[in-house]
């Protein structure tokens, strides 16, 4: 690297060397600097401050099979970013999954710990009983192809279909959302967008040098598609969203893929 | 600062650029020491500045020290993405991801 990471005030961030750039921002250094601005001071994903407000019946049932479903993408998330490190292609990608890892085991806890504010007394089996069928078939689908060591494939199905939808369908909720739940969602989201950009540039660089790639990833593209969507009306993982409200989840997911020149 | 006509490559704009001092806004994403060159969108409304870009991946605003043309360079660190500064087909400059 030419350049030397520094934090002098008077350098133009963006006249650094790229390679340090990619270096720089995937590292476990940038990481930790980065979430302490946001997770410093919280108790279970939230300031400990912010009270619980009233939720009728229907609220609450509502809320909880949201959570719930949101702990299936999570622990889906938290398998395939963990298995994704052995097969990544270089030791910066590797680190930048442990992060992502990391990440995801945070985001189970803190929804596992407002089911229970919420008095689910028994998180797992409630995740059980509530969860869609279609996102557990994704689940499924996305560890085979982390098993499988398909490293474009699980990539895609990960980072950038599964946590396209999650950050859309978090910004979304958090709209609406309690106060603690908007505080939990809002500081996921915010972990989200290291993992959405992660994927959209990992598989750019990997669709420009190979773009025959495309034509590989389609099938994978709608079988999970039809997944995401079928869960998404399964499990009340919109929480109530509108047809405005839904158009707007899905369009940041179809911008992904339009950018990296997929129909 | 590094390659300021590196950076400019393919710019159409004349004269000098305009200098702008960056302040914390409060984007707390990123390390300290990078927050100033970004901040959050707040929607449609929001108009943005000649030093500022809108990041197509993550929608948050990037901030410059300097008037943004087409060909710059420019990075988002909440997404970590490299983008490119283009001319959109309306005229207003646009980001692109640029996937080397």
């Amino acid at each position: 690297m030419s350049d030397t990471p520094g934090p002098s005030e008077e350098v133009d961030l963006h006249a650094r060397d790229p390679e340090w750039f990619r270096e720089h921002v995937q590292s476990f250094q940038f990481w930790f600097e980065a979430v302490e601005g946001y997770l410093g001071g919280l108790d279970h994903g939230r300031p400990p401050e912010i009270p619980e407000a009233p939720l009728s019946g229907i609220e609450r049932a509502r809320l909880v099979t949201a959570l719930c479903n949101y702990c299936v993408g999570e622990t889906a998330a938290l398998e395939g970013a963990g298995g994704l490190i052995r097969i990544a292609p270089n030791r910066e990608t590797k680190i930048f999954l442990s992060t992502q890892t990391v990440d995801e085991g945070r985001h189970l806890e803190v929804l596992i710990h407002r089911l229970r504010e919420l008095g689910v007394e028994d998180p797992e089996a409630e995740i059980r009983a509530r969860a869609a069928p279609a996102l557990l078939a994704f689940k499924d689908r996305l560890l085979d192809l982390v098993a499988r060591g398909d490293w474009e494939a699980a990539l895609f199905a990960q980072n950038v279909i599964l946590e396209s939808m999650e950050f859309a369908v978090f910004q979304n909720h958090a709209r609406t959302a309690d106060p603690r739940t908007h505080e939990v969602l809002m500081r996921i989201v915010k972990d989200e967008r290291r993992h959405i950009g992660f994927g959209e540039n990992e598989l750019g660089r990997r669709l420009r040098a190979e773009p025959s790639l495309r034509t590989r990833l389609h099938p994978v593209r709608q079988e999970l598609d039809r997944l995401v969507i079928a869960a998404f009306d399964e499990g009340g993982a919109g929480s109530g969203a509108s047809p405005r409200e839904r158009e707007e989840i899905t369009r940041a997911y179809l911008h992904a893929v339009k950018r990296l020149g997929f129909e | 600062m590094k390659g300021d006509e590196e950076a400019t490559g393919g710019s159409t704009e004349v004269g000098e650029r305009r200098r702008y001092e960056l302040d914390d806004q409060g984007f707390d994403e990123v390390p300290k020491k990078y927050r100033k060159f970004y901040r959050r969108w707040k929607g449609p409304g929001d108009e943005l500045a000649p030093n500022e870009i809108f990041c197509p991946v993550c929608r948050i605003v990037i901030r410059s020290p300097r008037e943004i043309r087409p060909g710059d360079r420019i990075y988002c660190m909440a997404c970590m993405t490299r983008l490119r500064a283009v001319r959109g087909p309306d005229g207003r400059i646009v980001a692109e991801v640029e996937y080397t």
